[in-house]
């Protein structure tokens, strides 16, 4: 009998989660956070090199409540495991990142841990109801994190952030009772087994087809968040704390990626109407790649302007994803991946520059170099991964999915590239050149540069970064048998 | 048809991931520029030890421009697009490293984002040009042993690509190459580069970097040779950036920006030489190549020399300088060495180099009748002579104009100059026959006839030769030109106050560099980028989009409020809606409504 080490790795921080919100002092929060969040990075690990990724690894399932339906229900496989591994190496290196956090601390990284327990719940649920629990688990840390430890608007972007994303759940919700109740109706039997009900979907009654399957794409968009359902993430982001900007952009945002691989991918050759699903998820990808784009060229805020990025990489992923091309498929996985780590780097710059500048105006900054030379270092390298710069992990993915997507996309590959990276680069290297680059602006005082920890943190997401940049197969091999198996599934 | 490798080449290629491969390339083009690239890199590296030696940020230089070189040797050495693609890209991001590298100087930071964007635009080009290869090539049956972008892969499937897709595709190539090696009209960052130290200019942005862009022609040459109006793109871009680009080369007042111009306009004739190649043939890569490799020899010299100027002077604008001759002589002849080899007098490189490319673009315009591009040719060598020795004679002759305490740079510097002096000199003579031979057998003669019979034309075996006074022609104008500027700048029997003036407009157009950066900067990249789009988009989505759900949540909170009222909080207000609805539900009973 070997052990569940799925559910292991869930448990295990909601353990640390339990403990740090009664431990009294601020140094045993924080070493508990830090433990607890390691040890599911050790497990993915292990898991990771047992794991053949080319089916389902189901390691426990039990009934919950069987007269509805309903198990327990937990495994990974290729389009899982990466993001598994990312969740646990991200909460980590953002626990030790906020290792100097003195506002309630033991809330701070109580919360924490508690999201990465949802995150990891989403990732690893082959039941929809534990599924959506779990999205639903990622919500209220999140919130709380803005409300406590946010700025000064930090009640309207909390609120903003839980109604707006709360609202897309309850219609992705309705979408979920709908696949389950068609489902029943149907066969008599009652099942919210994911891969059961995505199975079930193709012999469906043509007029809940499509309720069901916008439905769920609703949820799945809103959560990426894909141009025109994105606009509680900006101000999320303006007011979150470094720690919880890092968590939503790194990883809550991929849980819509994951719902369009794990649920719509296989659904979407079965609507009633596939090309012109297509054509209009491929119009708000490409919107929000270029429209992502020329928005962060357009903001006067650093950090706001690095959310718009993440809203411009993340179309990257609705492009990849709807070309149905198993290059592309796998480059959007890739792309999830990336940006996970990237965007980290992103934040915690901004984050450095709030706390040790007081402000993160750009055009109030200037010639930080000066003062923080070693945080300039490791954000230029997170800005050159960012824009896509070959040999870090952006590039591979950005490529994959243009060159995959070209072949059944044509004009909106085009447009992404015509229309995107030249602006992408732009924003990254004039934002970079204003903010650290020429005189410095006495006017800002006293500037420090970043803590060990935070370094550490940074240096450790920047070689990552850059080792996923040159030897991409450790991850993709994975990917790739996951989205193989996903699209065989979907018969295409 | 199957790419054959000749004997003596090296291939090696290993699975990076999914389809792709990363691998090694040696053949003689590749080896050609693989010896340039590191002797070149070694000898400003030892200059380098001098000129920087000053400098705080010395161990950040010396890793900068050794990453450069790693990255240079990279794309020499690469087997296939994407890689090639890649190490690009990793040199252009060297040049932004290094060009910025006093990044406290803002004029030097923002030259650097310059370079780097407007690079970009090229390389955006470049790959949307690689994506659309793989589009049309990824159905090829690839031999064994062989990934699918790779450069045998792609000169294979020639035939498989229809026409048109064959244009687009070199079309986009060459506009990486017009990014990368500053043709018209993307060469506006070149002369804003020289905000980095003059070592990098010489490295980067004369001998290695901005040749890249040719390399690349030379190395995609097959698939271009397969469609004639690219290549015929490439030659008139080519001759119209070298006359462009000494147009403004002749009113530079800035030692280095001189020079800049001029690696500009030289790059230009060696696309030029490769445009050439719809009638030559494969000819024109050892051509093109002939010129690279000696320009490298002569343009890094030409570099390092006004760095010398620059160190022993603490001058760079060539209107304080002046007879600095007597205090720096070993600068001054090494320099006037490679000033002739630019200017194409025998027997230096410059020489041989320049004369095979004029005479190519002769046979050119034998063949099509249009004789445009060798008079281009012969105008921009008249300019380039006259800007040439106007630098040399504005900083090494007369008296000097500024108090200044010139000295001779220390021996890691002048070691460096008389060797590349060396090579000016007697590259030429050494090199000239065995060159293009050598060359020739990057690609088989297979492979070119396939790729012309595919564009549609025959190459011509036999090209018409000049008649001798053209043939003497670039050597005419060559002289022509120094005397011109020996009159004016050191004789001074000629006056220019009256051109060289604010009032003269073709000055004033000259000096502003054609108002191309007000275009760009202002017009395009601020007013049209930022101003009208970016802020557009930023109106849309806070007053429209983020507007329709505030708009939203307004109407909920206003029914609620309006709502709450019910809720008073006295129970008697609660008793008698519970009255009132009892009596309602009573009525509609009784109505049979229910």
């Amino acid at each position: 009998m070997s052990l569940p080490l799925i559910s292991l790795m869930i448990v295990i921080p909601l353990i640390g989660a339990i403990i740090a919100f009664i431990s009294k002092t601020r140094n045993q929060a924080r070493y508990a956070a830090i433990i607890a969040s390691i040890i599911p990075l050790l497990i993915t690990v292990k898991m990771y090199f047992q794991l053949d990724p080319s089916k389902m690894w189901v390691v426990e399932s039990y009934d919950w409540i069987p007269l509805a339906g309903i198990k327990y229900a937990v495994g990974v496989d290729g389009i899982s495991m990466p993001l598994i591994l990312l969740a646990n190496i991200v909460i980590p290196l953002t626990i030790l990142f906020a290792f100097g956090e003195t506002k309630q601390t033991s809330k701070f990284y109580g919360l924490l841990l508690l999201e990465q327990v949802g995150v990891l719940g989403v990732f690893s649920s082959l039941d929809f109801f534990m599924f959506y629990i779990f999205w639903e688990v990622t919500l209220i840390p999140m919130y709380f994190l803005i409300s406590i430890w946010g700025g000064p608007r930090k009640n309207y972007a909390a609120i903003k952030f839980f109604i707006y994303t709360h609202v897309a759940s309850l219609v992705m919700l309705l979408g979920i009772f709908s696949l389950y109740f068609t489902a029943l109706a149907k066969t008599g039997v009652p099942s919210f087994d994911i891969a059961y009900l995505i199975g079930m979907y193709s012999g469906f009654d043509p007029a809940i087809k499509d309720i069901i399957f916008f439905a769920l794409l609703f949820g799945f968009l809103v959560k990426m968040p894909a141009v025109p359902f994105h606009t509680w993430l900006p101000d999320a982001h303006v007011e979150a704390p470094t720690a919880g900007s890092v968590v939503l952009a790194a990883l809550l945002l991929k849980m819509g990626g994951y719902g369009l691989f794990r649920v719509m991918l296989p659904m979407l050759p079965n609507t009633t109407n596939t090309s012109m699903i297509i054509t209009v998820v491929a119009i708000i990808a490409v919107v929000s790649i270029v429209y992502g784009a020329f928005l962060a060229l357009a903001q006067k805020d650093l950090k706001k302007m690095v959310a718009y990025s993440s809203i411009s990489h993340m179309g990257y992923v609705t492009l990849g994803f709807v070309s149905l091309v198993p290059l592309s498929v796998t480059g959007a996985m890739y792309q999830q991946f990336s940006h996970g780590l990237i965007t980290c780097i992103l934040f915690m710059s901004c984050g450095i520059i709030q706390h040790g500048a007081h402000t993160r105006i750009i055009n109030d900054l200037g010639g930080l170099v000066k003062k923080m030379p070693k945080l300039t270092f490791l954000m230029l390298g997170g800005f050159l991964a960012s824009l896509g710069l070959p040999g870090m992990s952006g590039f591979i993915a950005e490529f994959t999915i243009l060159a995959g997507a070209v072949t059944t996309l044509y004009v909106y590959v085009l447009i992404a590239v015509f229309g995107g990276i030249a602006v992408t680069a732009a924003y990254h290297l004039w934002a970079i050149q204003r903010a650290m680059f020429g005189v410095f602006n006495e006017k800002l005082g006293d500037v420090h540069d970043m803590a060990r920890y935070e370094m550490i943190s940074m240096a450790i997401l920047l070689l990552l970064v850059i080792y996923f940049g040159i030897k991409p197969d450790l991850v993709w091999d994975v990917m790739h048998a996951g989205a193989n198996i996903v699209l065989a599934g979907a018969n295409i | 048809m199957k790419f054959q490798l000749h004997s003596g080449c090296v291939e090696q290629s290993w699975p990076w991931f999914a389809i792709l491969n990363f691998g090694i390339l040696i053949d003689p083009l590749a080896a050609v520029m693989l010896c340039m690239v590191s002797f070149v890199s070694f000898l400003i590296h030892v200059y380098s030890v001098g000129y920087m030696s000053h400098d705080h940020a010395k161990p950040r230089y010396f890793a900068e421009t050794a990453l450069f070189t790693t990255a240079m040797l990279g794309v020499v050495l690469s087997d296939n697009i994407l890689q090639f693609f890649i190490f690009w890209e990793l040199v252009g991001l060297c040049s932004y490293l290094l060009i910025g590298f006093w990044y406290r100087k803002p004029t030097a930071a923002a030259a650097a984002k310059k370079a780097f964007l407007v690079t970009r635009v090229g390389d955006v080009l470049f790959l949307a040009g690689i994506i659309i290869l793989y589009l049309n090539i990824r159905d090829f049956q690839i031999p064994d042993e062989a990934y699918l972008l790779q450069f045998q892969t792609m000169f294979a499937a020639i035939g498989h690509i229809p026409p048109g897709q064959l244009t687009i595709i070199t079309l986009l190539f060459f506009g990486g190459a017009i990014g990368k090696s500053g043709q018209f009209p993307l060469h506006i960052w070149l002369p804003d580069a020289m905000e980095g130290p003059t070592t990098v200019s010489a490295l980067i942005h004369a001998a290695t970097m901005v040749t890249a862009g040719v390399y690349l022609v030379a190395r995609t040459f097959p698939i271009f040779l397969a469609s004639p109006d690219a290549l015929t793109v490439v030659a008139y871009i080519g001759g119209f950036t070298a006359i462009f680009a000494a147009t403004m080369g002749l009113v530079m007042n800035d030692i280095k920006r001189v020079l800049a111009y001029s690696t500009v306009s030289q790059l230009g004739y060696m696309m030029l030489a490769l445009g050439t190649g719809i009638v030559i043939g494969a000819e024109v890569v050892g051509v093109s190549m002939f010129h690279l490799i000696s320009h490298a020899f002569f343009k890094a010299l030409l570099f390092l020399c006004a760095g010398s100027v620059i160190h022993g002077l603490g001058l760079q604008d060539l209107r304080q300088m002046g007879g600095a001759f007597s205090k720096m002589k070993i600068t001054a002849i090494t320099m006037l060495i490679a000033s002739l080899a630019l200017t194409g007098i025998p027997p230096t490189a410059g020489f041989f180099s320049k004369d095979a490319i004029i005479e190519g673009t002769y046979a050119y315009g034998v063949h099509t009748g249009s004789m445009v591009l060798y008079a281009l040719g012969i105008i921009a060598a008249l300019l380039t002579s006259i800007y040439t020795y106007r630098l040399w004679f504005m900083a090494f002759t007369g008296k000097p104009r500024t108090n200044y305490h010139a000295h001779e740079s220390p021996p890691s510097m002048t070691v460096p100059l008389i060797i590349l002096a060396i090579l000016a000199l007697v590259f030429g003579l050494v090199a000239h026959g065995a060159f293009g031979g050598f060359l020739e057998h990057t690609y088989s003669e297979h492979l070119i006839e396939d790729a012309a019979a595919i564009g549609g034309h025959h190459l011509a075996t036999e090209h018409a030769h000049p008649p001798t006074i053209l043939f003497y022609m670039p050597i005419i104008v060559g002289v022509l030109g120094f005397v011109i500027s020996w009159l004016i700048y050191s004789k001074r029997v000629i006056n220019m106050s009256s051109i060289v003036s604010k009032r003269n407009p073709i000055y004033n157009l000259l000096l502003n560099r054609y108002y191309q950066q007000k275009i760009y900067i202002e017009f395009i990249a601020i007013t049209i980028v930022y101003r009208v789009l970016a802020m557009l988009g930023e109106f849309i989505d806070r007053r429209i989009i983020d507007g329709i759900i505030d708009g939203i949540s307004y109407v909920i909170i206003t029914i609620g409020e309006f709502i709450r009222r019910i809720q008073t909080g006295v129970v008697q207000h609660y008793a008698a809606f519970v009255v009132a609805g009892v009596v309602v539900l009573i009525i509609l009973l009784q109505g049979g409504i229910l």
